[in-house]
Formats: structure tokens, C-alpha cells, sequence
């Protein structure tokens, strides 16, 4: 009998970054199907074209990037210790991103712009960066927008986003009050179910918020900075409401469950890689990615305005968990500074929309 | 998972319904004149003499106190050797060959009442002292020096939680030794002069809230309060313990005395008992063996200086497979890894697990929190993780690894399975350089 070395603790919970990752595959299980009974091939298609990329790309990146040790020489050797690297998360983990970005893309985008935009995610935002753990940015949501700023012209967008978001500046006021007329063509049923035009998996809100269920009673995604983006992005919204003289509950309820905000709050903000680590951290990674995506909805023109919140609001994540001020205890400076920020952040809408006027 | 983990599987319940095997038939009892505290040790008896039960046979010498050594059994002298102690260290021990007899020592006769009513501090800090009683919750650290403390105590707290998965030799002192425990409860409030006391137990073991409840009820002179307190890990973790007991909160890192607080472990309360009462140091302990490497898991209590290998024999032994076996003295927690089971029971000594050896493959961090949600003190092992890989000081100290309290559970809640708690340990040894 040999002694083992090991240092306390001895021992390990049930769980495993495999399981999570698993999680979200299954959550994202009713989406995948739906999508596909709505578009039939062309949902297949672009899924698995996505697939194959964001996992190829994976595993020839970890594959290369593991150095074998310089004593081994032989060519066969040195596949062996390089293989021996690579673990059921090489497919898991791109897996994930892959799906998600499929389901964010148009379902008649050409192949060609899907495949740029996969290969973009996966090799300069995620293995660029270092791998799984260390990219810094959504390659999923990098990858749409990449594709989004390339190819505007590819996009024949029928989504509501486009309604909803590609309205300049000026006809803010007007898009929102037209929310009513639009509702009399969807009914909040629809957007609820999902007969509506829009990206493949961001139509239906239900299964979307079914998949969030199962996520946050697994515990696989923290149900914080989901919360956090939808609060922050009603609030921006009523307020913007109130600034127009618009029917607040109507105008909410229809840019909650309209475009991608919904599948963006439980599918992709919530991914742990390019969040916080404290839970203060998530709930201002949440604010920052609701109020951001409210803005641009209000403000801007981009249809792809969950997908640059998320971007946006990744930059910010080092700088929340600087060493110097990530707490995990919620302390009473953090709650101020959050309804703080929530009130300016809305003050701002309210008189960007004229609302003192 | 992305959550805060507060329960480990305990196995206790099995454990807990398993008898208590007396064990008094050691041939040779081995006593450490050296331990971790204590760099250095004599002897004061020679080759041949004979000892009885309670005879001082040596001491311990630490930097600022002296930890006195006596005989558990009665027999004859027979030289040294070395063997292991708990800390993992291997130690020169005193041999005496038991003739299992148990005489008892002339020094070992009770006090009564009256002659209990007249001490004072220093007679209890002076008994202490000589009785060699140390924190047998596993600091080992001499009690009387805790008892010396200049604070004014108001509340002591009896910490009879035990939150290691896998031991469970205080709840069986508990159900065996209730009333000794609340005895020596009131000689440690009126060694320190504190008018309440409060015994922490398991809100899971109702069992042990009887026991000690009934018990309570023959010191009504004095105020005493048996407080469930939760089940959780690490709710025996001394501060956890005082604020779940009486609601003080002590930050980490301060003397709870300066609080008013003193805890003692329920195992050195009945030291306590022993000493004031009987005259006699602590002579016996309970010790599990547990864990899927051994044959048969078993309860026992032994004399203090018994050999472990006695025990392993009499479960069977290790299973026989090809596996390595981690051997650890202590819990599966906060336990220490021996190389060598040649271990010695000391006072500290509550348990041995052996168990199979499994690879444990780790995978790279995916930020997912649960060890910053996880870590009782507040910490971000994440980030100290982090800054020990670029070796920042700055980071490490203003990111507090030193209050790190190698509790082992940012280790055992990672879905990566990274090894943090030893990141830690390594990364206050970084800073400390
Ligand atoms: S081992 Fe240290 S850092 Fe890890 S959870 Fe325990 S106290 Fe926190
Ligand atoms: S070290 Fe482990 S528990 Fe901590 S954030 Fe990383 S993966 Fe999660």
C-alpha cells in the first residue's frame, strides 16, 4: 500500500463544470425545437453550420495551444499528450456558444456571413484570448455583432428590433407611442408564444422563460444579474413612458418581450466566463447591460442592441471586480450607488425623450 | 453550482448508531514529549520505574508555556521511540508498557464542594495548568493561558457543534458525559467569573439538546442556556459559533475575549470536570476510523497515547486494492494528510480517515462565483487566485488572504474543481516572505 499526497480538503461536491454547461444546453433545448418548427431547414442548417465552426475552432485552438513537454519528440507522442488535454468541455462549452449564436442571427442569413461571424467568436474572441475561462468577451454575441457591423446590407431584417430600435433619434417619441397601433397587430399573446417575426430563438418568450427557470433552479446561471437587467430596463422604459405620455404597463410589456432582450437577460448576460465574481459585481454588470440596452433601443440604431449591451458592459466587468473595491457583502454604499445610478440613468431618458419639457 | 455551499454530506448519521468500542488492551501507550507548539520536552521518570494512572511523566516545553505529560495507564518505563503525531510530524514518545492494572495515582482524589467553593482564579488557572488541559476542539492551545486573559468575560460558549463531516466523538461525549460537561461548564464560568453561560449544539440532533437540557436542570444556581444553533459548515468555526450562540459579532481576526466572549470546546469543558473535580488530567478520548479505504468503520474509545495502528487491526485493516490510500488525521475538511499511519492518540486526536485515493482533474476557472459565494469569511479565493499567479502583494493583502481560515469549502464547492484552499495556504506563505 502507497501513501497518497493531498492537502485538506479531501473532498469534492457532486458537481462539475460539465453538468453546468449541460444545464444549458437543456435550457436551451425548447428554443433549439421551436426555432427549427419555425424555420424548418433553414434553422438546422445554420445551428449545426454554427456547431461544427465554434467546435472545430475549439479543438484545433486547445489542441495547439497545449505545449507538450520539450522531451517529447515523436510526432505520434506529442498528438497523444495533446489530446490527452482536451476534455469533454472542448465541445460542451462551444457547444453553448454556438447554439446561442445561432439563435441570435437571422433564420435567411446567407451561410457565408453565418460562418464568418462563428469563426470570429470562437478564434479571436475566445481562443485569441486564452481559451475557455479567459476570453473577456461574449463570443457569441462578438460574433453577431461582427457580422452585424460588416455585412449591414445582408440583413433584411424583419425583427421587431428593427422596429423597435432603428429609429433615429428624433422619432423616438414616435415609435414609442406607435407601440399601441403595433400591439393591435401582435397581441402580447404573440410576443408572448412567439408568432412573431425576429431572430430564430428570440421569439418565443415563454420557452425562453422556461429555460430560465430550469437554469436558475439548477443553479447554473445566477439568476442576479438576470434579474438586474430586466429591472433596470424596465425602469428606463416606464420612464421613458411617463416622458411620452404612453401607456407605461403596454410600452413595458412590449420591449421586455419583444426582440432579444429577454433570450440576451437569460442566456447571455448570464454566462459566468464574462461576468463578476461578486454579487454586487452581477447586479451592476446587470444594471449597466439593462440601462445600455434601453438606450439604445431609445437612442441609437442598432437592431443588434442587446448583443452590444453585453459587449459593451463586458469591458466594465475587470474594472467592477478591481481588487481594490469587489466586495461580496452588500454594503449600504451599494445600494445607494445602484438606485443612485438607476435615478440618473433614468433622469437622462426622461429629458432625452423631453419628457420636462 | 453558482451558489453558496453551506452543507457537506456528513456521513454522521451512519456513524452515529454504531457502537463505542472500549479499547484498554494497548500493550504499549506512547506519549510525544515534542509536538508542533512544543519544540522541546523532557522526561521525569527513568527507565524501569513504574507509573500509575494521572503520574506526571514529563513536560512539554512551548515558547511562553509548559505543557505538563502524564501516564494514562499504569506500568513500567521502557525507553523511546519515534512516532507520529497528529500534526504529521514525527516525535520523540515516551513508552510505557501497560500492565492493565489501571492503578490509579495517590495524587488523583476528588475535591469536595467546600474546598471547590474556596478557589479562586489563580487556583483554577494553577489546576489547569498542572492537568496539561489543552483545546481538544483541535487547537491544542493550552486553556489556561486562555483563562489568564485580562478582558472581563461575561459569556462563555460551549461549542459542542463539530461540523467536520465524518466525526462524531463530541456528540458521543455529549451523550455520554452531559452532566460532567455542564459541571465543568460552571468551573470555567467561575474560573472567569462570567455569569452566563451557553452550550452550542446541532439543531439536527435533538438528542443532544435533551441530554444537555436535563443536565442543565441540577446547576440552577447557575445561568446556563443550551442554544440549537444551525447545521451548517463551518458553524463550529469559533466566530460562527459565538454569533449563532449569542448573537455577538467578533470580526475576524480579534480575541474574542476582548468581546467578553470565551469559547470552549465541550471536550475540554469535561477537562474542566476532570481537573477541578477529580484531580485528574484527560485520560480518555473518543476516536472514529472511517472512510472507504478501511475494512470495518468504527467508534472507539481509548486511552490517550494508543497507538492507531491497534485500531486499524481491529477494523480489518486497509481494503485491498491497488489504490494509493490518503490517510488523514482529523476531519475530511480541515484534516492533516499523514504519510505514515504510525499515529499516536493524542488529546487532539478525534479521528483517522482513510480513503481511496481518486484523481481529481481540474479544469480552468470559469468565473462562476460559487467559492466567493461560498467562503464563510468573505473572501474572493477566485481573485486572490488570480493575483498569486502574477504574484502581486498589493492585491493579495488588500484582497485579505490572511483571513483565510483554510476551511476547505472554496475548494470543495468548484465546479472546476480547482484547488483553492491550497492557493490559499500557498499564497499566505507568499506574502509573508
Ligand atoms: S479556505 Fe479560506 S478562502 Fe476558502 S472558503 Fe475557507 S476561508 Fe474562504
Ligand atoms: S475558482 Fe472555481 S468556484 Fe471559483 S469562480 Fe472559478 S470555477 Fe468558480
Amino acid at each position: 500500500m502507497n501513501y497518497a499526497k493531498q492537502t485538506a480538503p479531501y473532498v469534492r461536491k457532486e458537481n462539475s463544470t460539465k453538468r453546468m454547461m449541460v444545464d444549458v444546453l437543456i435550457a436551451l433545448l425548447p428554443v433549439v425545437v421551436f426555432a427549427i418548427y419555425q424555420f424548418g431547414w433553414d434553422a438546422v442548417v445554420r445551428l449545426v453550420l454554427s456547431a461544427v465552426i465554434f467546435i472545430l475552432g475549439e479543438v484545433v485552438t486547445t489542441f495547439y495551444r497545449t505545449k507538450p513537454h520539450p522531451s517529447v519528440k515523436e510526432r505520434k507522442e506529442k498528438f497523444k499528450v495533446r489530446f490527452k488535454t482536451l476534455t469533454i468541455n472542448n465541445i460542451t462549452a462551444p457547444l453553448v456558444s454556438a447554439i446561442i449564436y445561432a439563435l441570435i442571427i437571422p433564420s435567411n442569413l446567407s451561410l457565408y456571413v453565418v460562418a464568418v461571424g462563428a469563426l470570429f467568436g470562437i478564434l479571436v474572441v475566445k481562443a485569441a484570448f486564452g481559451g475557455l475561462g479567459s476570453n473577456i468577451f461574449n463570443p457569441a454575441a462578438a460574433g453577431r455583432v461582427f457580422i452585424g457591423l460588416s455585412f449591414t446590407s445582408q440583413f433584411a431584417y424583419t425583427g421587431i428590433d428593427a422596429v423597435v430600435g432603428a429609429t433615429p433619434l428624433g422619432a423616438a417619441k414616435d415609435a414609442l407611442l406607435n407601440i399601441p397601433n403595433l400591439l393591435q397587430n401582435y397581441t402580447v399573446l404573440d410576443l408572448f408564444l412567439g408568432n412573431i417575426p425576429g431572430s430564430m430563438g428570440e421569439i418565443s418568450a415563454l420557452l425562453i422563460i422556461i429555460g430560465g427557470i430550469y437554469l436558475f433552479a439548477r443553479r447554473a446561471a445566477d439568476f442576479r444579474v438576470t434579474l438586474s437587467t430586466l429591472v433596470s430596463f424596465s425602469v428606463m422604459m416606464a420612464i421613458a413612458a411617463i416622458a411620452v405620455n404612453g401607456n407605461v404597463v403596454d410600452i413595458v410589456v412590449y420591449q421586455l418581450l419583444a426582440g432579444g432582450l429577454l433570450f440576451g437577460a437569460v442566456f447571455m448576460v448570464t454566462d459566468p466566463v464574462t461576468s463578476p465574481v461578486t454579487k454586487p459585481g452581477r447586479w451592476i454588470y446587470g444594471l449597466l447591460v439593462g440601462s445600455i440596452v434601453a438606450f439604445i433601443r431609445l437612442f441609437g440604431s442598432y437592431p443588434e442592441g442587446v448583443v452590444f449591451a453585453i459587449l459593451l458592459a463586458n469591458i466594465f466587468v475587470p474594472l467592477i471586480d478591481y481588487y481594490k473595491w469587489s466586495k461580496n457583502r452588500y454594503s449600504v454604499k451599494f445600494i445607494v450607488g445602484y438606485v443612485v445610478a438607476l435615478a440618473l440613468l433614468g433622469f437622462i431618458v426622461l429629458v432625452g425623450l423631453g419628457g420636462l419639457n | 453550482m453558482i451558489e453558496k455551499t453551506r452543507h457537506i454530506p456528513d456521513g454522521k448519521k451512519e456513524r452515529k448508531n454504531q457502537p463505542v468500542s472500549h479499547y484498554l488492551e494497548a500493550e504499549y501507550l506512547y506519549f510525544p514529549t515534542t509536538d508542533l507548539r512544543c519544540p522541546a520536552g523532557e522526561s521525569c521518570v527513568i527507565d524501569g520505574q513504574y507509573v500509575k494512572v494521572g503520574e506526571l511523566i514529563g513536560t512539554r516545553h512551548g515558547g511562553f508555556f509548559d505543557q505538563p505529560i502524564h501516564s494514562t495507564v499504569s506500568g513500567y518505563v521502557v525507553g523511546f521511540e519515534k512516532k507520529v503525531h497528529s500534526s504529521g510530524q514525527t516525535v520523540d514518545c515516551l513508552i510505557v508498557k501497560n500492565d492493565k492494572k489501571y492503578v490509579l495515582h495517590e495524587s488523583c482524589v476528588s475535591r469536595t464542594d467546600e474546598e471547590i467553593a474556596a478557589l479562586t482564579k489563580e487556583d483554577y488557572i494553577q489546576i489547569i495548568k498542572d492537568s496539561g488541559l489543552s483545546g481538544l476542539g483541535g487547537s491544542g492551545f493550552p486553556t489556561y493561558v486562555k483563562l489568564e486573559t485580562k478582558n472581563k468575560i461575561d459569556v462563555i460558549v460551549a461549542n459542542g457543534v463539530e461540523c467536520e463531516p465524518h466525526l462524531i466523538s463530541d456528540y458521543k461525549l455529549i451523550l455520554e458525559r452531559a452532566h460532567r460537561i455542564i459541571e465543568g461548564l460552571t468551573y470555567a464560568m467561575r474560573a472567569q467569573g462570567a455569569k452566563r453561560g451557553v452550550v452550542a449544539v446541532k439543531k439536527k440532533y435533538p438528542e443532544l439538546y435533551e441530554v444537555l437540557e436535563n443536565a442543565r436542570h441540577s446547576f440552577m444556581d447557575f445561568d446556563i442556556e443550551i442554544k440549537r444553533v444551525g447545521n451548517h459548515y463551518p458553524q463550529g468555526w469559533e466566530i460562527e459559533t459565538i454569533k449563532a450562540a449569542t448573537g455577538i459579532q467578533v470580526p475576524v481576526g480579534k480575541m474574542p475575549s476582548e468581546y467578553g466572549v470565551c469559547v470552549f470546546n465541550v471536550a475540554t469543558l469535561y477537562g474542566f470536570y476532570r481537573a477541578v473535580k477529580r484531580r485528574m488530567p484527560i485520560t480518555e478520548r473518543f476516536v472514529t476510523i472511517s472512510g472507504n479505504g478501511i475494512k470495518t468503520e468504527r467508534n472507539f474509545s481509548v486511552r490517550i497515547g494508543t497507538p492507531v495502528r491497534d485500531l486499524i487491526e481491529m477494523c480489518g485493516g486497509y481494503t485491498e486494492n491497488d489504490k494509493n490510500k490518503v490517510v488523514i488525521c482529523g476531519g475530511p475538511m480541515m484534516g492533516t494528510n499523514l504519510q505514515s499511519d504510525d499515529l499516536i492518540v493524542t488529546k487532539t486526536v478525534t479521528s483517522l480517515i482513510v480513503l481511496d485515493e481518486e484523481p481529481i482533474k481540474t479544469e480552468p476557472c470559469i468565473h462562476c462565483a460559487s467559492c466567493v459565494y461560498s467562503c464563510p469569511v468573505d473572501l474572493q479565493p477566485v481573485q486572490i487566485m488570480n493575483a498569486y499567479k502574477e504574484r502581486d502583494k498589493d492585491a493579495l493583502a488588500v484582497l485579505n488572504v490572511n483571513k483565510c481560515i483554510e476551511c476547505g469549502l472554496c475548494s470543495f464547492t468548484c465546479p472546476s474543481k480547482i484547488h483553492l484552499t491550497e492557493t490559499m495556504r500557498q499564497a499566505k506563505r507568499f506574502i509573508r516572505k
